[in-house]
């Protein structure tokens, strides 16, 4: 996909390198995706056969549906949405940089600690704003 | 007093949050970002849903939903399309092959279109007589599907109208579906 937007090199790198941490050292990581905020994946690590091109679209829907609902009730910017299940979770974080508007998409089943998932998705998004 | 649910799709660029936008009474709930991807010449793009509101001079209230184009959100459509009333489809004249992006939308929401009432609604026509609206008539028959085709420009309310109106009459003629 020719896609406009390119992120500088070592930012990629240390993406790929970061989310590939976070899918091997959480316990109960499906995935976890970086996508652009209209739905394009760029970096992803999956460990469950997931489509990475399929969970970026779906994080940027509800990251935009998130986004109208926060306006509409004078909430300020959404830094995240959690969906919480009987069998796990999906956390997607907002990742507002000069270059790029993005979505981070972590999904982990029952396994995983919530906490733990938000602490390193929330943690990847300071840093990359800072690269 | 009705209230139905109303659902617009088609193509990207093809109308769908301005069509909403030219008759919803209320400010209506748009979701578009910057769009990245080079090949949609386009700025902003739908990623979640359009919606807008529109009373009828009947009394009837309307609530008009709009998808995302792009058919990497085509799980988003059977959301959308649950509970509607109707569908109406945006197509854009002025792009490569207007006719195949039609039949996306057919095929994408064949199970609604075999129980709801559909106005297809074809933009830029003007500017881009080809293909001409009996072409589009060609492939309806082909498909053995019988859908009210006009030429429209949805920055006019007053075409916006005209779509939803075909559909509410089909609704009333009950003559619909395959
Ligand atoms: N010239 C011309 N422009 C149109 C016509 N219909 C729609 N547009 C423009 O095409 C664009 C459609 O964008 P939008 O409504 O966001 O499309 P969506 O992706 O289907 O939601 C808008 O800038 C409209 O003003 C038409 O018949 N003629
Ligand atoms: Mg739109």
């Amino acid at each position: 996909m020719d896609n406009t937007i390119r992120l500088p090199e070592n930012v990629l790198a240390f993406a790929r390198l970061e989310l590939q941490k976070i899918a091997d050292e959480l316990e109960g990581i499906k995935v976890v995706v970086l996508a652009t905020e209209d739905g394009f994946d760029i970096v992803s690590a999956v460990r469950d056969g997931s489509d990475p091109s399929r969970i970026a679209a779906m994080a940027s829907s509800i990251s935009a549906i998130s986004t109208v609902v926060s306006e509409e009730a004078n909430l300020g910017d959404s830094k995240n949405v959690i969906i919480n299940t009987v069998s796990g979770f999906a956390v997607m974080q907002s990742i507002i940089r000069n270059d790029a508007r993005l979505v981070l998409n972590a999904i982990a089943n029952e396994k995983a600690v919530l906490a733990h998932v938000i602490y390193r998705t929330s943690h990847f998004a300071n840093s990359l704003l800072t690269l | 007093m009705n209230e139905y649910k109303i659902l617009f799709t088609g193509t990207m660029g093809a109308g769908k949050t301005t069509a909403i936008g030219s008759v919803s009474e209320a400010a209506p709930i748009v979701t578009d970002v910057a769009n990245t991807d080079l090949s949609l010449g386009k700025e902003r793009t739908t990623v979640g849903l359009d919606f807008g509101l529109l009373t009828l001079a009947s009394g009837d209230r309307i609530r008009l939903f709009g998808t995302p184009g792009q058919q990497r959100f085509d799980f988003l459509w059977k959301i959308l399309a649950k509970s509607a009333i109707g569908l109406i489809i945006l197509v854009d004249n002025s792009r490569s092959d207007p006719l195949a992006d039609l039949v996306v939308y057919l095929d994408g929401f064949a199970e609604d279109l075999s129980v709801l009432p559909c106005a297809i609604g074809i933009g830029r026509l003007d500017t881009h007589p080809v293909p001409t609206l009996e072409d589009y008539i060609d492939i309806l028959a082909n498909r053995n599907q019988l859908v009210p085709i006009m030429s429209v420009d949805v920055r006019r309310r007053e075409d916006v109208v005209l779509l939803i109106d075909t559909l509410l009459a089909q609704l009333e003629a009950n003559t619909f579906g395959a």
